[in-house]
């Protein structure tokens, strides 16, 4: 028996076992937010179409659900729908906000009058919320409590399940 | 039915391999059994070849009650991608590297049969043991046979991007037969580890199957950079990709171990070591296994986060502690007598080459782990990124290249200052020359530079080993064409081999140089009909259109490239919007000449404004690293063809003994030599 190699070999081989066995489970994909868990930061945007100024503060105490999409984005299609479905089912408890960015305002009227639409939808010229919400791709979705926290955030298209799911959450944190 | 045959035949497969495992290794003690073991072998095989083409004609027969077929198969799918999907997607991939290591360990049976027969128990024992658990993986976590009871009529094809290229026909049996040859030389390796001796006649297996699975991942490695180069659209080919990483460490350490055996062969010294290096490029095909299938590491490569991540890192474990085990118990007895080794000889170099690549391959096993340990540990995400890569690379890179010229000029062991001159001096005109050439091309990078000139060193030296015996036999009074044959094919083809390896490599390198540090970049936005300039060459776009393709959406840009007022060609890049991705995706076009490429990609598109964002680059020399990878391919294959038994009388005593045999002291006595 080496005693030499079989120290060196068990100093290489155990602790990288170890290593790789936490990291089982992780989701590479996700980028954690360091958002989550910290107040939503408050902005101000129009409302494509009328112009109609919409503030995040006006909304205090209702549970708001952000989603950051674009026309481009094909993946949007399928989640406006969902999202639309719910936002009906849900409209006397949550709030529903569109952040539209990089993104043509006559496209966006022309999407949602084909498609319907069941919550304002803001327009973020050059993206400055966005980048404030460290908004990485588009859709991206932040779900925040009554309190104003942010609670959650998802990317990607939501299905109906996990957007319910999520919604749970922002519910019955204050309850 | 189709299902149920699948899991039978897998089922069986499975008791092929785990009572084949038991009857080898019984073997060792009772020799009759070898015989059964060996026919266990090739059951396993032919079962597991079975199972695939169950697959493939359940794929190409769009017979959706198969749960595989379910996940990956569309009838819409032109032929080729529907065979493709076979290693798309998780389940199916396992089951192919089932097929792989059933062809492998089949072929390595039957040609070891009748031979070597006290080690054959313990190496057909660990690769049966291997089999048994990749069968246990098909048949439990990834079955693809399950049965879909209410099967539906078509399906959803595999994933986009793998549609996107031929070249994903090609890149991953490559990969898979690279990764899973490992396992037949770490099968020899424990069998002399099992055994206490590796002795001479035993180097060769052990190194030819290390061979075959090292010209696979050669290959595959290229081929993926290649693939991404073509499809990615960010211009490079290479990334330090947690998964690209997961393919070039066991290539770097089965490179290692290439080398040390030859220095096992010539001076019977370093086995343990050499037998180490065998072990570990398996182990770290296992973890590279880990890390594309565990869902850990995010990749363009990993598939989604499965449930056989645990299965594997327990195997993992196991296979790890096993190989510790063996080697801290049977190194000692295994080792011949201490050999001195000489600082400025052949094998000096050879140790120097060893520990460099050892360097190589911790320094990237640490970047690419790093993050995981730092996540664990401190609950804080962080990447290693390309910076910490290049910046460790490019140095050891140098200096492995240096080495390419030094070593093979080196005579095996002591050297008189008189040889050391002769053989170290004469290249160093090469080197400067290829040094003025590139600097008179433009090069001003330091690093460029310096590859370059240990790459005119070492090309110069490679040529000289290579022509020294042709030239010697035309002064003898051969012909040119008989003394190339004769020295080269005949006699001299494992030195052959070597040097044409060596000289695609260098090659290789002085590519990868020039063609990441003298790129030239250009970006613009263009309305119809406007032109922008990037080296010689104009760019011209001529207009965007969108077409729908059956999985995507294809807005296409049209292009045309002119030198002077002449057009030359007219190029295509593409933005692709698939349904099932976030982001469309760029595909680039390549214009593909020797100088250099000129590559197109879109950064932005809009065909209704006639608008485009055109990213031009001119990557200089990128082409000759997929030549100079064929010819790669070539020369192990030259290393690779099996002597004839009547020619072979010499190279088999170079192969045989470590010890200078009457025959081998008889050779002509040259300065240099590929051992």
């Amino acid at each position: 028996m080496n005693r030499k190699v079989l120290l060196i070999g068990l100093a290489v081989v155990v602790p990288m076992i170890a290593v790789l066995a936490l990291s089982l489970g992780r989701d590479p994909y996700s980028v954690r937010s360091p958002l989550v868990g910290r107040p939503a930061i408050g902005f101000t945007l129009q409302e494509v179409g009328t112009g109609t100024p919409l503030a995040l503060a006006d909304l205090e105490g209702k549970p708001v659900v952000i989603n950051f999409w674009a026309t481009w984005c094909v993946p949007c299609y399928a989640e406006h729908e969902v999202l639309t479905r719910v936002a009906r089912m849900t409209q006397s408890q949550v709030q529903f906000i569109g952040v539209v960015y990089d993104d043509d305002p006559r496209k966006i009227l022309q999407f949602l009058s084909e498609r319907g639409s069941a919550y304002p939808t803001v327009v973020d010229q050059g993206g400055k919320v966005a980048i404030a919400y460290g908004v990485y791709g588009v859709p991206e979705t932040f779900f925040v409590d009554r309190r104003g926290t942010i609670v959650a955030k998802h990317e990607g298209a939501l299905d109906e399940a996990s957007l319910i799911n999520y919604i749970g959450t922002i519910l019955g944190d204050a309850r | 039915m189709t299902p149920l045959l699948g899991r039978t035949l897998i089922l069986l497969s499975l008791l092929a391999a785990s009572s084949g495992a038991v009857v080898a290794f019984a073997a060792a003690s009772r020799p009759r059994l070898l015989e059964w073991a060996r026919r266990f072998a090739f059951g396993y095989a032919a079962l597991i070849i079975a199972a695939n083409v169950v697959m493939v004609a359940a794929l190409v027969g769009h017979d959706f009650s198969v749960s595989y077929v379910a996940r990956v198969g569309s009838r819409s799918t032109p032929l080729w991608v529907t065979i493709v999907s076979l290693w798309s997607s998780l389940e199916g991939s396992i089951l192919f590297w089932g097929m792989v290591l059933g062809l492998f360990i089949g072929g390595a049976t039957f040609a070891t049969r009748r031979r070597h027969e006290e080690y054959m128990p313990y190496a057909i024992g660990t690769w049966l043991a291997v089999a048994a658990f990749f069968s246990f993986l098909i048949a439990g976590p990834a079955q693809p046979f399950n049965t879909v009871v209410n099967p539906p009529a078509d399906g959803p094809g595999p994933n986009p991007l793998l549609q996107n290229h031929i070249l994903m026909a090609v890149h991953p049996p490559f990969l898979y037969f690279g990764f899973v040859g490992m396992t037949i030389p770490f099968g020899f390796a424990s069998a002399a580890l099992m055994l206490r001796r590796l002795g001479d006649d035993f180097l060769q297996p052990l190194r030819t199957s290390l061979l075959v699975a090292w010209t696979f991942l050669s290959v595959a490695i290229v081929l993926g950079g290649w693939w991404a180069y073509e499809v990615l659209g960010w211009g490079g080919y290479w990334a330090w990709d947690p998964v690209e990483n997961a393919s070039f460490l066991p290539w770097l350490v089965a490179t290692a171990a290439l080398h040390s055996a030859i220095v096992v062969e010539r001076k019977g010294t370093l086995k343990g070591w050499t037998l180490t290096l065998v072990m570990s490029s398996f182990l770290l095909v296992i973890l590279g296994t880990f890390m594309t299938r565990s869902g850990v590491f995010n990749s363009v490569h990993s598939f989604t986060q499965s449930e056989i991540g645990p299965t594997i890192l327990g195997f993992l474990a196991v296979a790890l502690l096993w190989s510790v085990a063996l080697l801290a118990g049977n190194m000692d007895r295994i080792e011949g007598e201490a050999v001195r080794i000489e600082g400025a000889s052949r094998e000096g170099m050879f140790l120097i080459n060893n520990l460099l690549f050892v360097l190589f391959t911790l320094t990237v096993l640490i970047g690419t782990v790093f993050p995981l340990l730092v996540e664990a540990v401190q609950d804080r995400q962080i990447s290693v990124g390309r910076p910490y890569f290049d910046k460790m690379a490019v140095p050891i890179g140098a200096a492995l290249l240096f080495l390419m010229g030094i070593g093979p000029a080196l005579p095996w062991g002591r050297a008189t200052r008189q040889q050391v001159e002769r053989a170290l001096l004469p290249p160093l005109l090469t080197a400067g020359a290829v040094l003025v050439l590139g600097a008179l091309l433009g090069a001003t990078n330091p690093w460029t530079l310096l590859t370059l000139f240990f790459g005119g060193y070492a090309i110069h030296v490679t040529m000289r080993e290579m022509l020294l015996p042709v030239a010697k036999r035309v002064r003898g009074g051969d012909s040119p064409g008989r003394a190339f044959v004769e020295a080269q094919l005949v006699r001299g083809r494992r030195r052959f081999g070597s040097y044409i390896v060596h000289g695609s490599v260098i090659l290789i390198m002085a590519a990868i140089a020039v063609s990441s540090t003298m790129k030239v970049s250009a970006e613009q936005q263009l309305r119809q009909g406007e032109t922008m300039a990037i080296g010689d060459y104009t760019l011209r776009f001529f207009g965007a259109e969108t077409r729908q393709e059956p999985h995507r959406l294809a807005t296409i840009a049209h292009i045309g490239v002119y030198r002077g007022e002449k057009l030359i060609r007219n190029m295509q890049p593409r933005m692709n919007q698939y349904l099932t991705q976030r982001e469309p995706i760029g595909t680039p076009d390549v214009y593909t000449r020797f100088r250099g490429d000129l590559y197109l990609s879109v950064m932005n598109i809009d065909p209704r404004a006639q608008t485009v964002g055109l990213h031009a680059i001119i990557n200089p020399m990128v082409g000759w690293i997929w030549i100079a990878t064929g010819t790669l391919a070539l020369g192990a294959i030259v290393l690779l063809i099996p002597r004839r038994k009547s020619a072979a009388g010499e190279s088999v005593a170079l192969e045989a003994s470590s010890h200078p045999s009457p025959r081998t002291r008889s050779r002509e006595p040259l300065p240099g030599d590929a051992g």
